[in-house]
């Protein structure tokens, strides 16, 4: 009986192990996305110039229609945007904001939102490339499998 | 005098005899540096890489020998093992030093499994055991490339769209590992030089600490394990099963522990090996893992009953000395850097080839004089003296 609870108390710990490792471990995709955005039947038209720091990187500036892509390691991060003025000289408006994305993956940062002060600037990552049709010719980096390739004939 | 003498010229024949192998690539090695051109700061900085890279992949194998299992060919169940984990790891975009780790808790459970069978079916394949586990790895792989090429992405899930084929499931052929790369070699950097010694120059080297304190840790571990009840059961099992047997000891057991043990630790092993490679090449990765540690064990002096800690370096230096400077010296011989490649894979598998006939020879030599010696006749080297 000693050992049975011994074991399960093991695997108890290198489960919550586990769930700690990839709470600390993962790696989340952050978009940053600068482009006119309605909500709620309102109009957030995209800034002019701003600078958005991500957990203390260098900073990436971003125009009218940009869109850009970092990752972060870690379940939360801190997030600092600089709105400038058309010219990118004169600091506008500093936002600092921590984001927390905990087990989630990837999100999407609205600049025109967080400048407007909104909570709701935490947007679903843009979805991947629709897939080829499946008769699509595959590339060739891939492992095809002519499972019903007919045999020589000659 | 001419007693000693001939003693002297036994031992020295019987040296030679016993290591054969190394004394071989050594004189290979010797002729084919200064050949291949390389600088000593390369050869030194590669030898160092590689070291770590394979050194705990081939200690895997050690615990098998000392149980009488001969080489585990069954270790690439271990290394599809830990492809699994770091699959999982690379879909859930886990990395660093958790990824590495988060990939060894999900490779165990399958290494332990996969020992598990593989132990119970060696136990009824006593004696065959080496070319039980080579089929059963050939068998196993099967079953591997029928879970990573059609259930992931279907019936597992997959979320990472940049690891499935097009078609919508199953894994792609290469997976990069640059979330990962080296992330252990580079989590305790070291610098050494440069050194001048004389007109000998030596520019820096780096040498990845934390993969050497894991495996002197793996080290400390073999030669502790040597020592417990388990290690002792295993030694005696190594030597006699039917003595063992008789004296109590739980032989089946204790054999399906060494290899779910060396299963496990090549998972470990396997995926130490592919942070350090940086990609992850999902049908063909785990191919070669068996036979490149078996040889470079050989190689090091090792024979299919007999291992210790010092073949395993002994081998990985000599046999990866050989990966380095055979392409070039062969390019600078014959014009052809194919030429050095075809040797090395001739040497890779002519020595496995080697090391067994030795094996089979050795043992019939022993069953031989063992027989002259229940008949009463002295043995063939007593005879000869």
């Amino acid at each position: 009986m000693r050992s049975f609870i011994e074991r399960v108390a093991a695997l108890v710990v290198i489960l919550i192990a586990s769930v700690g490792l990839f709470y600390i471990g993962r790696e989340h995709k952050v978009f940053l996305d600068n482009k006119t955005i309605e909500m709620e039947g309102q109009s957030f038209r995209a800034l002019k110039f701003v600078r958005v720091s991500v957990a203390g990187k260098d900073p990436i500036e971003l125009m009218p229609r940009d869109r850009d892509l970092l990752a972060v390691v870690g379940p939360s991060f801190k997030l600092k945007v600089e709105v400038m003025d058309e010219f990118g000289e004169d600091v506008e408006k500093t936002i600092e904001r921590e984001l927390k994305p905990g087990f989630d993956k990837d999100m999407m940062l609205s600049m025109p939102l967080l400048a407007a002060d909104r909570d709701d600037y935490i947007l679903p990552p843009p979805t991947g490339p629709a897939r080829p049709p499946e008769n699509d010719v595959k590339p060739t980096d891939e492992l095809v499998i002519p499972l019903d390739a007919a045999p020589p004939t000659d | 005098m001419t007693q000693a003498k001939r003693t002297f010229a036994q031992k020295l024949s019987g040296f030679f005899a016993n290591n054969a192998v190394p004394i071989i690539f050594i004189v290979i090695s010797a002729l084919a540096i200064p050949i291949s051109g390389f600088s000593a700061t390369y050869l030194i900085q590669e030898l160092l890489i590689r070291i770590g890279r394979n050194s705990f992949l081939i200690l895997s194998l050690l615990i098998p020998i000392m149980a009488g299992m001969g080489l585990n060919f069954g270790m690439v169940l271990g290394a599809m093992a830990g492809q699994i984990g770091l699959i999982f790891v690379c879909d859930w975009s886990i990395v660093g030093i958790p990824g590495i780790v988060l990939a060894m808790i999900i490779g165990t459970p399958i290494a332990v499994l996969l020992g598990l069978l593989c132990g119970v079916v060696l136990n009824r394949a006593k004696g065959q055991e080496m070319v039980t586990s080579y089929i059963l790895g050939f068998f196993i792989n099967g079953l591997y490339q029928l879970v990573v090429l059609y259930f992931m992405g279907w019936f597992i899930p997959i979320t990472d769209t940049s690891l499935v084929l097009s078609r919508g499931y199953g894994i792609r052929n290469a997976i990069s590992l640059m979330n990962i790369r080296t992330i252990l070699d580079r989590l305790l950097p070291l610098r050494v030089g440069p050194f001048d010694i004389g007109s000998f120059h030596l520019g820096y080297i780096d040498i990845p600490v934390a993969t050497y304190l894991v495996i002197a840790a793996f080290c400390l571990f073999v030669v502790w394990f040597r020592k417990t009840k388990l290690g002792q059961d295993m030694r005696a099992i190594g030597q006699d099963r039917a003595v063992s047997d008789s004296a109590g000891i739980p032989v089946d057991r204790t054999r399906v522990i060494a290899i779910v043990i060396s299963t496990v630790l090549a998972c470990f092993g396997q995926i130490i090996y592919l942070q350090n490679m940086g990609t992850l090449n999902t049908y063909n990765s785990h191919d070669q893992a068996g036979m490149f540690s078996i040889a470079a064990l050989l190689i090091g002096g090792a024979s299919v009953t007999r291992a210790g800690i010092g073949n395993v370096f002994l081998g990985v230096i000599l046999f990866h000395l050989m990966f380095i400077v055979a392409p070039m010296a062969g390019k600078n011989l014959m014009g052809q850097a194919q030429i050095g490649e075809f040797f090395r894979v001739f040497v890779s598998y002519g020595i496995i080839a080697v090391a067994l006939v030795l094996h089979a020879w050795k043992r019939h030599n022993a069953i031989m004089n063992a027989r002259r010696s229940l008949r009463g006749a002295p043995d063939k080297k007593e005879a000869a003296l």
